[in-house]
């Protein structure tokens, strides 16, 4: 939300800080909202509502307390940060899960996410890395599938095992 | 907790087998789920019945995959909409899961799958610490009678046959049984720490897990949920002392939905055949649980008088909404 | 007195013998390699690799059981250090300052001081299960569901160690913990709480997942966005592979420390491991004289951890040997090595089939000692894997990390909550949130929840019970003296820097 912000000079509202305690209020809000379901059923004792509410209470201090700091601008400074390698990894990631859901399997899906990781830091040598990432996953695969008896999301490589 | 060990006795003993090829086998390739992390009783169900299928040569192959969440209800909409019509499929289950969908306010039910049988059931036992003053079940009802709120239960999870076992009890001595007193714990050792420690009235569990302790003499139990004594158990049932409460833990596999009539035969018949195998007898041995194999229709109809009495049961105490 | 020493020599003959040493090392060098797999802990390691034991006599195979559990204990711990990953929660608080110590090329004295505190802890553990059990068993069932929760009051005070400089950040990061551990089906009604509908987030929130998405994708996430800054170098081997003079000066203590935490909250029922090692932590950050090294790799937040790790795993024997409760699947692993004879332990197994007690317990301080034989000199080895050039050391470290979401929970849900965790985790470094105290808050929040309603629900709402009960109201006294006591402290600092 603030990637690419400069080094902040001390004293000035923060706007990320102002997210911060507005996500916290959010939060809290949420958390008040879902007792509303619930029921009472345990006839003694505590219900299930009360550490919902007492947790949003907290909740609801802190983005106050996050706020006053946001406007006191008193966060720590931060330095810039590159979105694009972030990007990539999180794409691996979704790559990942998509993998997985659609039923690409375990070898798919996770060298997907070596190659997009790798590349966020810096490879550009994707044919190396995508042989590299095939041969360590099989070999995962067949680790926990042969050896353990664990059974791993498979698709279509891992049936031609 | 003490279903854990077991549990992971029983993944080694699929390891094992792994290993070991089997000497002759038909060509029934099976995918068997347990709606349960590798662990608890029906991933330990799934595993032995993958043990016995394969060694009595039924089957050539029986693939365990495991599907937790929620009691089973994860699993169950993934068996039920997944595997629709698919004749190599079993999906183990049980009474808890009757329960959790009604509570998880599943869309997915036990009407949808095909009911293949009944395997294993455990008895339910209660029991008191041992300098207690309640010495057998009626004392327990009087105390309950007099005032619910003061006889604590301490059991398994919320909902889960524990709990029911708790109502069911207040209901049949004539109490309210939404006013129970029932107190959840985790495990088991937890629980029964709390009743060796005498913070609770009694305590409700399977009665495996409270075996050990019944015989050294440092929890007394009051009664056993069975419909007759069982040999070799030294513990009066409810039924005999005037309490009509029988309940039991079972374990049973159903098949997906939409399947043909010759699939669910060819299933129901290899069940069968591994039931009356001596690889299962062993296991059934090992493990100390209790065979209660009913297949076919017979179960279909013991399937729909269980859930039927579960929702019961969940209403009563306010667990599921009328 | 004398009897347990006979017996303890007894088993310890039995177990030095040639072959069975052989057996040691093989069960904790397989323990060791298995145990290093993300998503698969102690218990699921033991019970992997049991059906290996079944082929050796009586003896041989409760030794080689032994070898893999400590190996299985410790392969968890070595990928905490090494790659920020812990495989079960009872190994998060060694990856906070071991994986630190670990990028600052002192991966070597992290996992020594691990194995080492390990050996210690579960030396005297050990021999606490053996005079003091009978005592302990006795003061642990008395603790009841009000006691607990005073017990987690401390723990709640004492982990504000915990939150770095800012109170606000600090607790902002614990509520965000707390609140997920709210996540799921309520224990004590079966009523779901902010679960939305999700069948996946009936059974709340895995804390491995939580643990793994915020230290390791969440690193890996932050790493990568300050690339153009600073070329961030890692060197395996900074200074000594070995541990130093200083290192065993900065050690010994929190090893014992973390003991005395360890073992008497292990053989609590509802002990578990997760307390102590952040008691311990905590602790050591509050005596510590280089309170600047926390959160840079300080080798007391290794030691600590470890070894009340290490101590609570012989804890839970005390009520699994002397009454015969399997508190933990760390005691559940031992019913199965047990059962292997056909044994049930209960309240007779002491008194009648001392043999094998005792050759259980010698079992566990050779193949504790295995463990160093085997793995000390494989410390040089393990480090160098940081010599993976980077782009391949993070891709490897968010394969492994994902595998073990993927191994215990395949779901798009699950691996959603871990991705969107690491998300967390980047920005929580980003803004300076410090996140050890979510990670407590997660833990320990539903446990406090549920003891404090078991309470309130058998005093049938009546909040004196707590108390009430003499341990409650000692640990609750407890707690408030930890709370005051900062304050009470820095008044005194503050008289002791204007003496010198």
């Amino acid at each position: 939300m603030t990637s690419g912000d400069p080094v902040q000079p001390p004293r000035r509202v923060d706007r990320a800080g102002i997210v911060i305690a507005a996500l916290l209020a959010v939060l809290a809000v949420v958390l008040v909202w879902d007792t509303r379901v619930l029921q009472t059923t345990t006839m003694y004792g505590m219900g299930p509502e009360v550490m919902p509410v007492v947790v949003a209470s907290g909740l609801a201090l802190l983005a106050i307390g996050n706020f006053i700091d946001a406007l006191r601008g008193s966060l720590p400074a931060r330095e810039s940060a590159d979105p694009v390698p972030v990007a990539l990894i999180l794409v691996g990631l979704a790559l990942l899960i998509a993998i997985i859901g659609f039923g690409g399997g375990f070898i798919m899906a996770t060298s997907a996410l070596f190659v997009t990781t790798s590349a966020a830091f810096g490879r550009r040598a994707i044919l190396v890395d995508a042989i590299i990432a095939l041969v360590m996953s099989t070999l995962i695969y067949l680790a926990f599938d042969r050896l353990l008896t664990l059974s791993l999301p498979t698709g279509l490589l891992e049936r031609l095992l | 907790m003490f279903q854990f060990p077991a549990r992971l006795v029983g993944a080694a003993v699929a390891l094992s087998l792994a290993a070991a090829s089997p000497t002759f086998a038909q060509q029934l390739e099976l995918k068997l789920m347990a709606p349960a992390a590798p662990g608890g009783g029906w991933d330990q169900t799934a595993r032995s019945m993958q043990q016995a299928l394969v060694a009595s040569g039924v089957a050539r192959s029986v693939q365990v995959t495991n599907v937790p969440g929620a009691g089973g209800s994860v699993g169950i909409a993934q068996f039920v909409n997944g595997s629709k019509g698919d004749g190599h499929q079993l999906m183990v289950n049980g009474f808890v899961m009757v329960g959790a969908l009604a509570m998880n306010k599943s869309p997915v039910t036990l009407d949808q799958v095909t009911p293949i049988a009944r395997l294993t059931e455990e008895i339910q036992v209660i029991v008191v610490p041992a300098n207690s003053p309640i010495k057998n079940a009626q004392d327990l009802a009087a105390a309950v009678k007099a005032d619910i709120a003061k006889v604590t239960f301490a059991g398994g999870s919320a909902g889960g046959v524990d709990h029911m076992m708790a109502a069911l009890f207040a209901g049949a001595v004539g109490a309210d049984a939404k006013k129970i007193n029932y107190i959840p714990f985790s495990g088991g050792g937890e629980s029964l720490a709390a009743i060796l420690g005498g913070k609770v009235t009694a305590g409700i569990s399977g009665l495996s897990e409270y075996d050990g302790q019944i015989k050294s003499g440092k929890l007394r139990a009051i009664g056993v949920t069975s419909e007759k004594r069982i040999a070799g158990v030294d513990i009066p049932t409810f039924k005999e002392q005037g309490i009509d409460l029988v309940i039991a833990n079972w374990r049973s596999v159903v098949a997906p939905p939409g399947i043909t009539p010759e699939q669910k035969k060819t299933l129901s018949d290899a069940v069968e055949k591994m039931v009356k195998s001596d690889a299962w007898k062993e296991i059934l041995k090992q493990k100390g649980w209790e065979d209660a194999y009913l297949g076919g229709d017979a179960f279909a109809d013991f399937l729909k008088k269980e859930t039927v009495r579960v929702t019961d049961v969940l209403k009563s105490v306010g667990l599921v909404k009328s | 007195m004398i009897d347990t020493f006979a017996a303890l020599a007894h088993g310890m003959a039995v177990a030095v013998q040639p072959m069975n040493l052989l057996y040691a090392l093989i069960g904790v060098f397989l323990g060791t390699a298995v145990g290093v797999l993300p998503g698969i802990g102690p218990a699921l390691t033991v019970a992997l690799l049991l059906p290996v034991t079944y082929k050796l006599d009586p003896g041989g195979s409760l030794i080689m059981f032994a070898g893999i559990y400590y190996g299985g204990m410790y392969g968890g711990s070595t990928t905490a250090i090494l790659i920020n990953t812990p495989g079960e929660s009872a190994s998060m608080a060694t990856a906070l300052e071991g994986n630190k110590m670990a990028k600052a090329g002192r991966g070597g004295p992290a996992l020594a001081t691990s194995a080492i505190g390990s050996f210690v802890a579960g030396t005297i553990a050990t021999l606490g299960l053996a005079f003091l059990a009978p005592w302990l068993v006795d003061f642990a069932v008395r603790f009841g569901p009000e006691d607990y929760f005073a017990l987690m009051c401390v723990a709640f005070i004492t982990v504000s160690a915990t939150f770095g400089d800012s109170p606000v950040r600090g607790l902002t990061s614990l509520f965000i913990g707390l609140t997920l551990g709210l996540v799921g089906i309520d224990k004590l009604t079966g009523q779901a709480r902010l679960a939305f509908g999700v069948p996946e987030l009936l059974d709340g929130v895995e804390v491995t997942t939580l643990a793994v998405g915020l230290f390791a994708v969440g690193e890996a996430l932050y790493v990568a966005s300050r690339r153009h800054h600073t070329e961030e170098k890692l060197e395996p081997v900074r200074g000594s592979l070995w541990m130093t003079k200083e290192d065993w000066k900065r050690s010994w203590r929190p090893w014992l420390r973390g003991t005395m935490f360890g073992f008497p909250i292990g053989a609590l029922p509802a002990g578990g491991a997760e307390i102590p090692t952040f008691l311990s932590y905590s602790t050591e950050k509050r005596l510590t004289k280089y309170p600047d090294e926390f959160g840079k790799g300080a080798i007391e937040g290794v030691a600590g951890p470890e070894a009340a790790n290490n101590a609570s795993a012989a804890g839970t024997l005390v009520p699994l040997l002397t009454l015969g409760l399997p508190t933990s699947a760390t005691a559940a692993m031992m019913l199965a090595g047990f059962q292997q004879y056909g044994l049930n332990p209960g309240p007779l197994l002491f008194a009648e089939r001392p043999d094998l007690v005792w050759g259980l317990i010698a079992s566990l301080f050779i193949a504790n000692c295995m463990l160093l034989v085997l793995n000390l000199p494989l410390v040089g080895l393990w480090v160098r894997l940081l010599a993976i050039p980077q782009p391949w050391l993070y891709a490897g470290i968010l394969v492994f990390a994902t595998m073990g979401t993927i191994a215990a929970k395949p779901s798009v849900v699950e691996l959603s909550m871990l991705a969107g965790f690491g998300v967390l985790g980047f920005l929580m470094r980003r803004f300076d949130f410090p996140i050890a105290p979510l990670v407590v808050g997660l833990i320990l929040g539903p446990i406090a929840e549920s003891q404090l309603r078991r309470a309130l629900a058998i005093s049938l709402g009546d909040p004196m019970t707590l108390l009430q009960s003499p341990i409650s109201a000692t640990l609750l006294g407890v707690a408030l003296i930890a709370l005051l006591a900062p304050f009470v402290l820095k008044g005194l600092g503050r008289f002791k820097a204007s003496e010198d």
